[in-house]
């Protein structure tokens, strides 16, 4: 699934080689399965250890993004909430996809600043900028 | 040196651990260094020594721990998503966990992709 082997680094090195880190694509909406929580650990854990990582949402996985929901209904903690922290671990590359919020009728309102939102062009020009990537998606 | 870092985010059930199985072991044979798999989200099944699967289905944990025997490949699990799936249980997690798997933080998943060239995910 994923692109170019562009390595000639011993393996012993624990130097990162993938300077565009990793692409995590998020393609569910957020509360009828775990993708999205799960998408989120990741995230939160390359953050942490200071690996570059982007956010990548489009099909259902924009509904993530979108302000105003209400999870009290559905016994579910709202992990969305967490989004907010992302500055704090350094994840600065959250891109929505353009085409995505159009066909669901979503206006770009996010419960997070500096969402990019993006053509369809840009958008697969920005995930094929990086070399790996982790989905969650069916 | 060309090095690979495997996900698997499916359960043993799913037609893709055959292609996975295939797919990790083409690539030693080709001589391609496996730093590691690592079984997130449904994947994390994969460990769970008691999952009996139909006898003319893939036997997943089987050819998993015949990979490594043959090429010790480190397979991690990861351990929150193990613990969600009833695949470690405190003092029985022995029993559990089939001994070719090793139960991991997600940071694990952050070392072996920032050792790997490519990552490939089923």
């Amino acid at each position: 699934m994923h692109s170019q082997a562009q390595n000639t680094l011993p393996n012993t090195s624990k130097k990162v080689n993938n300077e565009a880190g990793l692409a995590i694509i998020n393609s569910k909406a957020p509360y009828s399965s775990h993708y999205g929580k799960d998408a989120l650990d990741v995230a939160l854990i390359f953050g942490s250890y200071e690996q570059k990582v982007s956010l990548f949402f489009q099909g259902d996985g924009v509904h993530q993004l979108i302000a105003k929901q209400d999870t009290s209904l559905l016994s579910i903690k709202d992990y969305l909430k967490t989004f907010a922290a992302f500055e704090f671990y350094d994840i600065e590359h959250v891109y929505a996809c353009q085409q995505s919020l159009l066909t669901r009728k979503l206006e770009p309102s996010f419960h997070i600043t500096d969402v990019q939102v993006l053509s369809t062009t840009e958008f697969s020009a920005a995930l094929n900028h990086i070399n790996m990537y982790c989905g969650f998606k069916t | 040196m060309n090095t690979l870092a495997v996900v698997i985010t499916t359960p043993p059930y799913s037609p893709l651990t055959a292609t996975a199985v295939n797919y990790v072991e083409t690539a030693l044979e080709a001589g391609i260094k496996l730093v590691g798999v690592f079984f997130y989200q449904d994947g994390a099944m994969h460990a769970n020594e008691h999952i009996s699967i139909a006898t003319d289905e893939y036997q997943a944990i089987f050819h998993w721990q015949r990979l490594q025997q043959k090429y010790s490949v480190p397979l991690h699990v990861c351990a929150t998503a193990a613990e969600k799936r009833g695949v470690i249980l405190g003092e029985l997690t022995d029993e559990v966990v089939n001994k070719s798997f090793t139960v991991s933080g997600l940071g694990e998943l952050v070392e072996l992709t920032s050792k790997a060239s490519r990552l490939v995910q089923f």
